[in-house]
């Protein structure tokens, strides 16, 4: 699967509705971000946790969000960030 | 059994609920009931040939083996060293090879403190930790509190720690969620100049690589 | 549109102060690990990080809430192990009975 992404893109998280295992907590659900850096190609944990490890692989990028848009009694300056790692098919344009 | 509290909410989608425990702490029974249950899986799973009691002896002494050591012996060479320093940025686990430790998981990504910036690192999900450098993870790290709070409240966090950021400092928090693991590059504090790479890695302590702590200037006297 | 948030999924939620407390690393906690790493090594592959994590999200929020860190983790291989049909839960049983009973007789 290729990178949709690079760093720089803003990307929006999506609401995937997956039950199981996953490891995109729900605190950045809906929210949007800016790609930073892509870690590179990874088996989706989603699959790992069921046993399947045939693959694909996935891209994994790491994704800054503005800490004030996270929180809404954010207590701190609007330029601390929270750095997360989403999988592509966790993301959309943002 | 361990004693704690009895949570029978609904651990509902907007969050609203009694807050975690902080860390369920077995007692003295609870240990010896752990120590029951692995014996007797051990013993079933070596029955069944898929496990050696050897085996789980040298697992054991290899998964004690990993330190705070390693992971100050890497930041004294990013002291020390600004071309180690770049590689190390770009590359935590080649970079860490070249010193001889080997990063077990995927890849390691340091994130250097300035005096602009300061990262903490958490895994909100788990206990993710950066293990084959560092060892365990101390319990607060694994804790729900600190699970809970380090991406919502960090700033609250370093200052439980003692550490109290100035706004003008930018913090990130690093949520290690997936394959990546994190170490903190901690600035060099003043009055180590002409130390040691030995010297100043033994100013580097777990928390500081965390990022609740930064590193203390050495005691008055030190050569 | 569906939202689902596992009951280990607590970032941001509310909490007590952090506990500073260092616990020792107990001799069963590490055998825990060690017995972890070895099923999912690659000669066994038995149960991996991710399938031992989804054990702990999904034995229900009464034992995760309840449980130590280490207890989670035996407690999710046994859950792994005996969905696999690696292991029985009546032989895990009976183990864990024998066993109890040596350490009461020491």
């Amino acid at each position: 699967m290729k990178a949709r992404f690079q760093a720089g893109d803003r990307v929006r998280v999506l609401h995937l509705g997956k039950t199981g295992h996953i490891r995109t907590p729900f605190y950045v659900r809906g929210r949007t971000g800016t790609v930073t850096e892509l870690c590179g190609y990874f088996l989706n944990p989603e699959e790992l946790a069921v046993g399947n490890t045939a693959g694909p692989v996935v891209p994994l990028y790491r994704v800054s969000f503005p800490q004030t848009e996270l929180w809404p009694d954010y207590q701190g300056p609007a330029h601390d960030a929270l750095s997360i790692e989403i999988y592509d098919h966790w993301l959309a344009a943002g | 059994m361990s004693h704690s509290h009895d949570h029978t909410h609904d651990h509902g989608h907007d969050g609203a609920h009694a807050p975690h425990p902080a860390l369920v702490v077995e007692d003295e029974a609870g240990n010896l009931e752990g120590q029951i249950i692995i014996d007797a899986l051990q013993n079933i799973l070596v029955r069944k040939n898929l496990l050696a009691p050897e085996e789980v002896t040298q697992e054991i002494e290899k998964i004690e083996s990993p330190g705070v050591h390693l992971g100050a012996k890497i930041v004294a060479r990013a002291w020390v060293d600004p071309a180690f320093k770049e590689r190390l940025l770009a590359n935590g686990k080649s970079a860490a090879a070249e010193l001889g430790i080997k990063v077990g998981e995927a890849q390691l990504i340091v994130v250097e403190n300035t005096e602009a910036l300061h990262n903490l690192i958490c895994c909100t999900l788990c206990s993710c930790y950066p293990r084959s450098i560092l060892g365990q993870p101390p319990s607060w790290y694994i804790s729900k509190a600190y699970r809970a709070r380090a991406v919502r409240e960090p700033r609250a966090i370093l200052g439980e720690f003692g550490l109290d950021l100035p706004n003008d400092i930018e913090l990130i928090v690093h949520d290690s969620n997936a394959d990546m693991r994190y170490l903190v590059l901690p600035q060099r504090p003043a009055g180590t100049e002409g130390m040691s790479e030995a010297q100043l890695a033994e100013l580097v302590t777990r928390d500081c690589m965390i990022g609740v702590a930064k590193v203390a200037p050495p005691a008055q006297g030190a050569s | 549109m569906t939202m689902t948030r596992g009951y280990h999924d607590i970032g941001g939620d509310p909490a007590g102060p952090v506990p500073k407390t260092e616990l020792p690393w107990l001799h069963w906690e590490k055998q825990v690990e060690a017995v972890r790493n070895l099923l999912g090594d690659g000669t066994r592959r038995i149960i991996s990080l991710d399938e031992m994590r989804r054990g702990f999200e999904s034995f229900g929020i009464e034992k995760y809430a309840k449980l130590s860190f280490y207890r989670r983790r035996v407690e999710a291989m046994i859950d792994i192990l005996i969905e696999k049909g690696v292991i029985t839960r009546e032989e895990l049983d009976a183990e864990i009975e024998a066993v109890r009973a040596r350490w009461n007789n020491v």
